[in-house]
């Protein structure tokens, strides 16, 4: 439209040229501002990565690989990770289907209640269960002094129980999703010709889901190689990839092998990514549309029912006591052994002072992650230049990206001159900017979605130009995804660990990374009362996307409907 | 016929059903007789599939019976009782082909490979989509796709079938046929049949009996011509087909004659009385636009002619449908074969109410 109109102006002189110009192309040059900065945030730290994994004294050199391949720890650190992902993705996977089973197809009364505590996880950091755990089975554990209950709990099996307890959720909403979406009336056609509810799930339900559960085992895999946090807190002796990393560079001061090792892993998380976006899409089961039908509750076979209910309640107990211990400790002496009431833990200076310094740091990157992320997702699908998928594609790999490897890669790029930054807040802010941008852009997407683009053309049709257009109906429709990716975004980088745990100077310390070292140091009463203020700040932040979105979904439809009539 | 003889093959006695304090069925009896096919229709919100959901197992009654050929079936599961559905959006396994879907039911019924495989052809013969067992759901036509679910309902011989609102994902000329090739495939196997549909004439067109239903109530059960002819009530004449109702009180009653006299707002109208009938009785004309004759012309020696204005005329070819203003009062007409006759608006016409026309008692 814009472009159309720019031929009929007059155009007398050299300003009014360069302004058609402007107004024509403006989207244009935004999307090339913004492609400018993933690729300064966002690619050149990888490469940078990648680029110190092979640069030897003389010139390219694969003699780090070697050292990987040659030398057993590392590889067995490789192994290790592949493993747990593998455990992990299978037992979230049995988990949250039969979590997803019960809340979807089972008994009315118990649909909420096991709803609410498969994603009671989401609120909390991962590391949150590694602490439990240590409450529950360390060394002055409740169950080891107490119960005497002996369970080298450092080592691989802590860290699969950590990662599993705090995975089932991803797990589950996928599965439950792609679960509510298939038509009940394809089970219950089966059940009518004559099939049992085993037979059901055997031959319709689980064939069915598989794209759905292949999808949410993949996110699972990704997450849990890359999640740092449970891992380092838990592996002991055991090594993984993510904890080795930073053993690498910050103990041992070797980047070259840490460059390496974060190679090794982005490698199965790109694949998983491409596998994600790519091989998956397109590949679900069409079938007829017709009037939607509520799934009612079904008599469960006690064959389907007792198994499922087991799972589920020992997955939902074990959570539930995870969130009580760490809770319960933030408030005792010594949890189990000494429970004298105290608040020290909560009123510890250090802690508090991480704290702010988190909050301080979150809200930088979600103001500086919404604005980008809501730009992103205009250009993204309003823009008409060649390559636009391929900025969609780079704005939302930053999740698939282990942040050990982003944090790295910042310590690698941003070290020198011409973007001289560690040491810096905005070290610290810019890598949760860029890592969590998937979930703006996406909400921005979705929003645009919503409206049509003849709202903006009847805009320009009625004489605005391009910013007016933008300022005026743009960004009031697209305010709420604004508003999502921002608290999204603080959300998400104020529990951040495995980016930050590397770029942290000393005299400025954030809460994750105080939780970190509390875990590890074994102050286990200021870990759990800094990671409950984090579960109190992300409770908070939940409360307020909640009743936004119910507010400003009602807005948007005055709005639209103002701009229509 | 004996008793005996006659036992209905589906008896449906004094369903309750509620969701939460809602009564969405309010005392459903009936009885469907072998071979019949029954069309349970209504509007929606009506209570039509939540009956058939509950004769098929899916959905639990909370008071009554279903009898299916003479055992009590309403404590069964789905796969333990002898009906099978057709779900409106057909239900097909997406992941099977069209022969596995057929088979599905004879494979968990622990079939022979070899005898499944016969009685799968067998059905595809049927429903005439021979050749066609290999391929996947999502490759077929809707038409073809509607054939698969009554292939695969029938596999295993039911005692009653169930159609959800099979033909309402068709298009329009398809609907037609795949109607008229269920009812010949449903007389060929003379095969106890329940059809859903909100959709009248669909009802009318395919069934030996309809039952029509309104806020979880039976209004009326009765044959295509008794519904269209002699509805029960004003719903029922409204929900089939166009009326036109006229108001009146009964002035003269000539028994010996066996006629009626009735005041209305376009006057007096002469009419054959289908049951009892008293001077100063309320009732209400229900007259079906088809059947009143319209012409320029007064005609000669006929009764029941009024004069009226034409208000819209709108030329269909087949027909022309007119809204006829009789003394302030809306008339609608059904002129059919047009041509040449076709009237314009204002123009000054004369409309005769046949005498056969049906009567409503208001109490």
């Amino acid at each position: 439209m814009a472009r159309a109109e720019s031929l009929y102006v007059p155009q007398s002189n050299l300003w009014g040229r360069l302004k058609t110009f402007i107004n024509a192309e403006l989207v244009n040059i935004f999307a090339a501002l913004l492609f400018l900065l993933l690729v300064i945030f966002l690619l050149y730290p990888i490469i940078a990565v990648l680029i110190k994994s092979v640069k030897g004294p003389q010139g390219l050199t694969l003699s780090y690989y070697l050292k990987f391949l040659i030398k057993g720890y590392y590889f067995r650190s490789l192994t290790n990770t592949l493993l747990l992902g593998f455990i992990n993705t299978v037992v979230c996977s049995v988990v949250g289907f039969c979590l997803a089973y019960l809340t979807t197809r089972g008994p009315l009364g118990l649909r909420k209640p096991l709803k609410i505590v498969s994603m009671m996880p989401l609120i909390a950091p991962p590391y949150l269960f590694a602490i439990s755990l240590i409450i529950l089975f360390g060394h002055n554990g409740i169950m080891t002094k107490v119960f005497g209950i002996k369970w080298s709990l450092y080592g691989f099996t802590g860290v699969v129980v950590a990662q599993t307890l705090a995975f089932i959720p991803l797990a589950y909403l996928m599965i439950e999703n792609t679960l509510r979406s298939l038509n009940p009336n394809l089970e219950e056609s089966a059940y009518d010709l004559g099939a049992s509810e085993t037979t059901i799930i055997r031959t319709i339900t689980i064939p069915l889901l598989a794209p759905g559960i292949l999808k949410a085992g993949l996110l699972v895999f990704v997450m849990t190689i890359a999640e740092f946090g449970n891992a380092a807190i838990l592996g002991g002796r055991t090594p993984f990839l993510a904890p080795d990393t930073y053993t690498m560079i910050v103990g041992e001061a070797d980047f070259e092998m840490g460059s390496v090792l974060s190679v090794v892993l982005i490698i199965p998380c790109i694949i998983i990514f491409f596998l994600h976006n790519y091989l998956l899409t397109g590949k679900k089961f069409t079938t007829i549309g017709g009037k939607p039908v509520a799934s009612e509750p079904r008599k469960m076979t006690p064959f389907v029912k007792f198994p499922f209910l087991l799972i589920s309640c020992f997955a939902g107990l074990a959570i539930v006591i995870s969130f009580g211990v760490v809770l319960f400790a933030s408030f005792t002496k010594i949890l189990g052994i000494n429970n004298q009431f105290v608040l020290s833990h909560i009123k510890n200076f250090d802690s508090n002072l991480a704290i702010y310094n988190s909050i301080k740091v979150s809200l930088i990157a979600a103001l500086i992650g919404a604005i980008i992320g809501t730009l992103l997702a205009y250009v993204i699908v309003r823009g008409k230049f060649f390559g636009r998928s391929f900025i969609e594609m780079v704005s939302l790999s930053g999740f698939a990206l282990p942040g050990t490897v982003i944090g790295i890669g910042y310590l690698l790029a941003f070290n020198a001159p011409p973007f001289k930054l560690t040491g810096g807040i905005m070290i610290l802010a810019l890598n949760c900017v860029f890592r969590f941008l998937a979930v703006g852009v996406e909400a921005g997407i979705s929003k645009l979605h919503q409206i049509s683009i003849e709202i903006e053309e009847a805009s320009s049709d009625l004489g605005a130009n391009f910013l007016t257009t933008f300022y005026k109906i743009v960004l009031p429709i697209m305010f709420p995804a604004f508003i999502a990716g921002f608290i999204y975004t603080f959300m998400t980088a104020i529990v951040s660990l495995s980016a930050v745990v590397f770029l942290v100077s000393p005299g400025f310390e954030l809460a994750a990374v105080k939780i970190f070292d509390a875990a590890v140091y074994g102050e286990i009463g200021v870990a759990s009362a800094t990671t409950m203020k984090l579960v109190v700040i992300v409770i908070i932040c939940m409360i307020i996307l909640n009743f936004l979105t119910k507010k400003t979904g009602f807005d948007i439809s005055r709005k639209k409907g103002s701009v229509t009539v | 016929m004996s008793p005996s003889y006659s036992m209905p093959m589906l008896i449906l006695n004094d369903i309750h059903k509620f969701y939460d304090r809602l009564e969405v069925l309010k005392g459903i009896s009936m009885d469907v007789n072998k071979g019949e096919l029954v069309t349970f229709v209504g509007p929606s919100g009506c209570g039509k599939t939540t009956l058939l959901r509950i004769i098929g197992g899916f959905t639990p009654l909370d008071s009554g019976e279903v009898i299916l050929d003479g055992q009590k079936i309403d404590h069964l599961p789905p796969n333990l009782r002898d009906t099978r559905i057709c779900f409106q959006n057909y239900a097909l396994f997406p992941h099977m082909t069209v022969a596995e879907n057929i088979g599905y039911g004879l494979k968990i019924k622990k079939w022979k490979k070899s005898k499944v495989q016969e009685r799968v052809e067998e059905l595809l013969k049927l429903v005439q989509l021979e050749g066609l067992g290999g391929r996947m759901i999502d490759k077929l036509s809707g038409g073809q796709q509607q054939r698969v679910a009554l292939a695969r309902a029938l596999s295993l011989e039911p005692k009653v079938l169930l159609l959800d609102e099979p033909l309402s994902n068709l298009d329009a000329n398809l609907r037609l046929t795949m109607r008229g090739e269920i009812r010949k495939l449903q007389e060929r196997l003379k095969i106890t049949t329940i059809f859903v549909t909100h959709d009248q004439f669909e009802a009318m067109s395919i069934s030996d009996r309809i039952v029509v239903m309104k806020e979880g109530i039976i209004q009326q059960v009765g044959s295509p011509i008794e519904i269209y002819e002699r509805p029960a009530n004003e719903f029922i004449a409204g929900f089939v087909g166009f009326v036109n109702f006229l108001d009146g009180t009964v002035e003269k009653v000539d028994i010996g004659l066996g006629k009626a006299t009735t005041s209305t707002p376009i006057g007096e109208v002469h009419f054959v009385p289908e049951w009892n009938i008293n001077v100063g009785d309320r009732v209400k004309l229900v007259v079906r636009p088809e059947t009143i004759d319209i012409s320029g012309a007064e005609p000669v020696g006929m009764n029941n002619t009024f004069q009226g204005e034409v208000e819209i005329g709108m030329y269909v070819g087949s027909l022309a449908k007119y809204t006829v203003l009789v003394k302030g009062q809306k008339i609608i007409i059904d002129q059919p074969n047009p041509r040449e006759t076709f009237f314009r608006p204002k123009e000054k016409i004369y409309l005769s109410i046949p005498e056969n026309i049906h009567v409503l008692r208001i109490n």
